[in-house]
């Protein structure tokens, strides 16, 4: 463990242990995100989250500019 | 349309009945705060400011001198402008995107008197010189400890509420908010072990010394920009820039890798606060190579809010909140290209120490965190008191007043900061020292002056959002017996 | 695992993100801890006598390090301005560091002995009458504010808990003789912090009144004390660099 910690803590290393860690997790979540269409269609369709808020029944209390924006766009 | 959107308050009267589904009293509460903070803090702000430019207004009043007021101005912002936005914030857009009440009325009332009331106790310890001299974190012990257990309570309705949700799903901003709660407790926590002169005493010592006590502390003190200046009102432009464009964010994959990514990187950079100090050259040239990584997820971030627009722009010509939220990504991102250029070795050598780092926090700071504030709450407001905004001219008037405010700060910091640090790297053909530091001070002067000037503008601006707010808020109030009457007719009608 | 059990699992984002978000804390600042080379050997720093203690409370009290560093860094105009470029040895007994962010003033690592007592009280009480074009505030109130010191005793105990080398009883004591030397052990000595205090306030007479301890004999014993502890003439021109 001493040793590992030395490897990354010496000065030498520390741009490749920084390029390292930041590239594994960086292309494994863009492997993820990209491989399986169906879970690109899944997660593009969360965006319309915050603009479906509006037609819960229960939520009598919305603004009426918000409820219309459907409509017009 | 959007204008409309923002100014269309005539509520059918139908569906005027008062909702038990959202709690929107702590939010309405917050809110509230947020405003009263935001002007005492930027007033604390332009004094201190003007401390500077003329220092005849220390008076030799021990309270009101710059040392101990600097702590004041910057946790009234941080934490009262900033912090209580982000609770109204947060307690909003996690009720909208799980579509369930607030798990507890009665400990979000408590997140909103502890958080507050530490606030207040901080601004009068301060003054009275108890301080634990950590930029940032300078609140006395017995106030962290209050500070601690009102953050738990914050995590616990949070986090309950994330559970009670209707929607399987877990909007992302709400995972910038999961986040901003988790690294502000590990970060005030790490940061704030001392040990107490005595259990009466509101003195105590940091446990941590000299090197390691300033790591931590700047790895909280970045952390605290990186987290809660940044991921939190991360979350609150992505549900607020999609909610007022009418259309759903640019691309939600880009918002997962922003996510982990500008989390992970952020952690790392605190260091790049004491480069050329007395901490090892291996810990500053892994914060300074993590800080223009950094670079990549926060203009992945800007591109995805200012893109949400995309096909829309005559928004901003025609909606004023618009433009305060994209403003503000432009700024996010000038000052996230900024950072990464001064946490270079090279640039920082000149930059740190001199005015052009507190130009940086300020373009960040009023920039980007203010503006997109602004917005947010412009668009809130009239939605929580379920009315329309007084004056749509005056969020105008505002904007112009901030820009122009920003502007000023940051041109004059910059002015002020490159100027002090070459003068203090000149040497004359001697190679004496050219400058004593007593001619750097006297040089900045001017830029002091206008630094104050820029803090006016927008300490301006801030004040007319407040009666801007406050006129919304007594109009709405105004009208609600009107409103039971028509519901009262509606009723009969049906 | 799934992504879509993250972001459908709140309990799992938590953990998730707390795992992320602790690497890179872990990396830069527990090696700090262990790695020997952190902090230069050197001989010559001692912990605070309690009069300069007090010093270094008022010091964090009224804010100084809002415009004030203490880290001269390794440059030609700093080392001609400042002196030699300070060393984590010299803050090792620093709670908390006081390091500073932003030179509206000069640095202050190295201003012990640069300036006369009466010069530092002057200055403190109106900075304008020496430096006509200094914008720092004036501190009158240090002058005539009586030191409190009632607490010393459990100031240094306290401090003695987070790590600094105090001594409280024969043992301590001892082995502050042998690190520190006879007179700077005796300076350490929990059990005769209040006379030691006063004895200091009154040779030392920082404010040119020998009768009355007030805040100002602490600051300006603090101030007087700033980077002088280390005799760089004793080490060689790179012996710094390796610890670097």
């Amino acid at each position: 463990m001493a040793e590992i910690w030395s490897w990354i803590t010496d000065l030498g290393n520390s741009k490749i242990v920084a390029l390292l860690l930041f590239m594994t997790t960086f292309i494994v979540i863009v492997i993820y995100l990209f491989s399986n269409r169906r879970r690109s269609t899944r997660f593009e369709s969360y965006r319309y989250i915050p603009l479906d808020d509006e037609d819960s029944h229960l939520d009598p209390n919305a603004a009426s500019g918000d409820r219309n924006k459907g409509e017009r766009s | 349309m959007s204008e409309k959107a923002a100014t269309a308050g005539s509520v059918p009267a139908s569906t005027a009945v008062p909702s038990e589904q959202y709690n929107y009293e702590i939010v309405k509460k917050f809110s509230i705060a947020a405003v009263i903070w935001g002007v005492l803090g930027m007033a604390a702000g332009v004094w201190i400011a003007s401390q500077l430019a003329w220092p005849f207004l220390n008076f030799d009043i021990a309270q009101i001198t710059f040392g101990r007021f600097r702590p004041v101005h910057t946790t009234l912002v941080i934490f009262g402008f900033g912090g209580n936005a982000l609770f109204a914030t947060s307690y909003y857009i996690i009720q909208r995107t799980c579509q369930t009440r607030l798990y507890s009325d009665r400990l979000s009332l408590f997140t909103f008197y502890g958080w507050n009331l530490a606030l207040i106790l901080g601004v009068i310890t301060y003054m009275a010189g108890i301080t634990q001299g950590r930029e940032y974190a300078e609140f006395n012990w017995q106030i962290d400890i209050l500070i601690a257990v009102t953050w738990v309570v914050y995590f616990w309705v949070f986090l309950m509420t994330l559970l009670r949700r209707n929607q399987p799903h877990i909007y992302v901003a709400n995972w910038f908010f999961m986040a901003f709660i988790l690294a502000t407790a590990l970060l005030h926590i790490f940061n704030n072990i001392q040990v107490p002169v005595s259990l009466t005493s509101p003195h105590s010592y940091s446990l941590f010394s000299g090197v390691q006590d300033a790591m931590t502390q700047w790895w909280y003190g970045h952390n605290a920009v990186g987290f809660f200046l940044t991921a939190a009102f991360l979350g609150m432009m992505y549900y607020f820039v999609p909610k007022q464009a009418g259309r759903p964010i640019y691309s939600y994959k880009l918002s997962i890798i922003h996510f982990w990514a500008i989390i992970f990187l952020y952690m790392w950079v605190g260091a790049h606060h004491l480069h050329w100090t007395a901490l090892p050259d291996w810990v500053s040239t892994l914060a300074a190579t993590f800080s223009i990584l950094l670079l990549l997820p926060s203009w992945g971030g800007m591109i995805n809010g200012i893109m949400t627009l995309s096909g829309a722009w005559d928004k901003l010509r025609t909606d004023p909140i618009m433009l305060f939220l994209i403003t503000a990504l432009s700024f996010y991102g000038m000052a996230t290209f900024e950072g990464p250029m001064m946490s270079l070795k090279s640039v920082n050598a000149l930059s740190h120490y001199t005015d052009w780092t507190v130009g940086h926090v300020h373009s960040g700071a009023l920039g980007w965190v203010a503006m997109i504030t602004f917005g947010s709450l412009y668009h809130l407001i009239p939605r929580l008191w379920n009315t329309k905004i007084y004056s749509l001219r005056l969020i105008y008037i505002h904007f112009f007043l901030a820009t122009i405010g920003i502007v000023l700060y940051i041109v004059s910091m910059w002015v002020a900061g490159i100027g002090q640090g070459l003068m203090l790297r000149a040497f004359d053909e001697y190679g004496n020292l050219a400058y004593t530091f007593t001619e750097s001070v006297v040089f900045l002067h001017k830029p002091y002056v206008v630094r104050a000037i820029g803090g006016g503008f927008f300490l301006l601006g801030m004040l007319i959002m407040a009666f801007n707010v406050a006129m919304t808020i007594l109009t709405a109030k105004r009208a609600v017996p009107a409103t039971d009457a028509s519901r009262a007719t509606a009723a009969t009608a049906s | 695992m799934k992504h879509e059990s993250v972001e459908t699992n709140a309990g799992l984002l938590i953990i998730l993100t707390l795992a992320v978000i602790s690497v890179g804390g872990l990396v830069e600042i527990v090696p700090l801890f262990y790695i020997n080379d952190t902090i230069e050997e050197v001989e010559g720093v001692r912990p605070y006598t309690p009069l300069e203690q007090r010093g270094r409370d008022l010091y964090v009290r009224e804010g100084c390090y809002t415009c004030h560093s203490q880290m001269v860094r390794p440059f030609r105009d700093e080392m001609l301005r400042y002196g030699h470029y300070s060393l984590a040895a010299e803050s090792q007994f620093d709670h908390p560091f006081q390091w500073g962010s932003k030179r509206t003033g000069p640095d202050l690592a190295r201003v012990g002995g640069k300036y006369s007592n009466e010069w530092q009280v002057q200055h403190l009480i109106n900075p304008k009458s020496l430096v006509p074009e200094s914008i720092m505030p004036g501190y009158p109130w240090l002058a005539t504010t009586p030191l409190d010191y009632d607490d010393i005793e459990q100031r240094m105990i306290a401090l003695r808990r987070v790590g600094v080398p105090y001594s409280i009883n024969q043992e301590e004591f001892d082995a502050n003789v042998e690190r520190f030397g006879e007179e700077t052990a005796v300076m350490l000595d929990i059990n005769r912090a209040e006379a030691n205090l006063i004895a200091q306030a009154q040779e030392g007479n920082f404010d040119g009144d020998r009768s009355f301890i007030s805040e100002m004999d602490a600051m300006v014993a603090y101030l007087q004390v700033l980077g002088t502890m280390v005799d760089f003439n004793q080490y060689s021109e790179g012996y710094f660099a390796e610890f670097r």
